[in-house]
């Protein structure tokens, strides 16, 4: 349930960040909001649940992007991995914290999908190095939106999330 | 081995969502496809979002354009209609510098035309048509600048009237639709003689002594016949109104409507000098002889034209009663006025000696 949940929050967040950009920016600039959901998730989510849903996410973040299937979905669960692999070891727990690890990973994402795209597509249409530029605006813009996502996340947390009786705050 | 897929079940079901998707995108990524039904049902679960973050947007714009935003257009409004009254003025100021050109432009060519007079031009600064008292203008010329009383002033359109007193920079014109004001005027088309008198009225004068059987109808144009020694010859005057041919009397009656429009004066041409055309070139009539019932000096003849800067008449302000030795009586009386002595046929016409004379 809670997959499904951050899933269609996935598709929500993609909806609105394209419509948002369509007033804001008119596409000077682009976010990877879905993103923000597998950071999450990587902090919080148990293995499986935690990659069926990046997956999940992934594969919506596939539909978005309108490119070949598989690759976002690919690299959703590689950042799931990266950011438990990041929680386990700092504590990205704050906001600071949790923007900077989604801005970091959000940069590894773009940077690894012009990488694979790279890959299998001719080399003139590969992308260039110089669209590394507007990975990372995306990257920061997306750290900067994460800050104000991460309270409604662990709002959702908290609705699956059961707390012992007798246990003191 | 079935222990070591429980052990690692869920290692490997995380390879797996790795290994799956990679595979898929390597197998697609040289032969794109097509969405499948299910990819394009979630895309379209997308549509209602953007549709509504559109909307809100939308609105949330349209009512930041619409009300929040405009909070400081009310000066921005006043500053533009400030600034279109400032255009506004200076449109207008164009016109009036474009009409003033056209007019100094009329004055201009009637300079070329009459080239034998000498001209200065002066422009209209005061009007005082007050039926209470004299029809004057005042020009922003006067003494330093050459003119003198009795000066004819003129317009491109024809006569206005003439200098009436004079200060240093400027001149008081009494104009051809005074009620003292009178020229002497002759038919254009038959060359009858006849006296142009105003009546105080700006768009009226008076056509007198014409004689009865003299030829004169209708919308004839009259000019200046130069007799009067202050207006040179030719000059337009007015057009025949209203004419009245009276079985007895001596003379025609009729209205005169003058050529220039003295309610929208605004240049004019004082004649200082030159203008030796002033004189008709028909012989001048005798002497007048003093009449018995006046028993006092001869009216003034007609000056010559040569005389015209320093008329023989002087022309006191209208109030003041004229000595009738040294002006001649004023037009309503003309029976008044020394006859002169027919010695022409023309002669008989008084209208070249009442003209040009203030009571």
């Amino acid at each position: 349930m809670r997959a499904i949940l951050f899933i269609l929050l996935a598709l929500a967040l993609a909806a609105l960040q394209a419509a948002s950009l369509r007033w804001v920016g008119g596409g000077a600039f682009s976010l990877a909001l879905p993103l923000v959901v597998v950071v999450h998730l990587g902090l919080t989510a148990p293995s499986v649940e935690g990659a069926v849903t990046a997956a999940g996410v992934g594969y919506v973040v596939d539909l978005m992007t309108g490119g070949p299937k598989g690759l976002m979905t690919f690299l959703a669960v590689g950042l799931y991995l990266f950011s438990r692999l990041a929680g386990a070891s700092v504590d990205v727990n704050g906001r600071a914290g949790f923007a900077v690890l989604t801005t970091l990973g959000v940069f590894l994402f773009g940077a690894a999908t012009l990488g694979m795209i790279g890959l299998v597509s001719p080399a003139e249409v590969a992308p260039a190095g110089r669209l590394l530029g507007r990975v990372g605006t995306e990257a920061v813009a997306t750290g900067l939106a994460s800050v104000f996502l991460q309270p409604l996340l662990r709002r959702i947390d908290r609705f699956f999330t059961r707390e012992d009786p007798g246990m003191l705050r | 081995m079935l222990g070591l897929l429980k052990r690692f079940r869920d290692l490997l079901l995380v390879a797996a969502l790795l290994v799956v998707p990679l595979a898929v995108f390597f197998a697609h990524a040289k032969r794109p496809t097509e969405r499948s039904k299910l990819d394009r049902a979630v895309v379209s679960l997308t549509a209602p979002v953007e549709r509504g973050v559109a909307w809100v947007v939308g609105s949330a714009l349209e009512g930041w354009r619409g009300y929040v935003s405009l909070r400081g257009v009310r000066e921005r409004a006043v500053e533009l209609s400030r600034r279109v009254n400032e255009l506004e003025l200076g449109r207008l100021e164009m016109e009036r510098l474009e009409k003033e050109n056209d007019r100094l432009r009329k004055l201009l060519g009637f300079a070329e035309r009459e080239g034998d007079l000498e001209l200065v031009g002066a422009r209209v600064v005061g009007v005082r048509l007050d039926p209470k008292g004299l029809q004057l203008v005042t020009v922003d010329r006067g003494a330093d600048d050459g003119l003198q009383r009795m000066m004819p002033v003129v317009a491109p359109e024809g006569v206005v009237g003439r200098v009436h007193a004079v200060t240093r920079h400027t001149a008081d014109v009494l104009l051809l639709v005074d009620r003292n004001s009178s020229v002497a005027a002759r038919v254009e088309r038959s060359r009858a003689r006849a006296n142009v008198r105003g009546l105080g009225d700006p768009y009226t004068c008076r056509l007198d002594y014409a004689l009865r059987s003299d030829d004169l109808v209708e919308d004839d144009v009259l000019v200046t016949s130069g007799t009067d020694g202050v207006f040179p010859r030719g000059l337009p005057v007015g057009k025949v109104r209203n004419l009245k041919k009276q079985g007895q009397g001596l003379y025609q009656k009729a209205d005169v409507a003058p050529a220039v429009d003295v309610t929208k004066l605004e240049e004019v041409l004082v004649v200082v000098g030159g203008g030796d055309r002033r004189a008709d070139p028909e012989p001048e009539p005798a002497a007048p002889v003093p009449s018995a019932a006046q028993g006092a000096k001869p009216a003034a003849p007609v000056p010559s034209a040569a005389q015209a800067a320093k008329p023989a008449v002087p022309v006191p302000s209208a109030p003041q009663p004229a000595k009738p030795a040294a002006a001649a009586p004023s037009a309503p009386q003309p029976a008044k006025r020394a006859a002169p002595v027919p010695s022409a046929p023309q002669a008989a016409n008084p209208a070249s000696a009442a003209a040009g004379e203030v009571p």
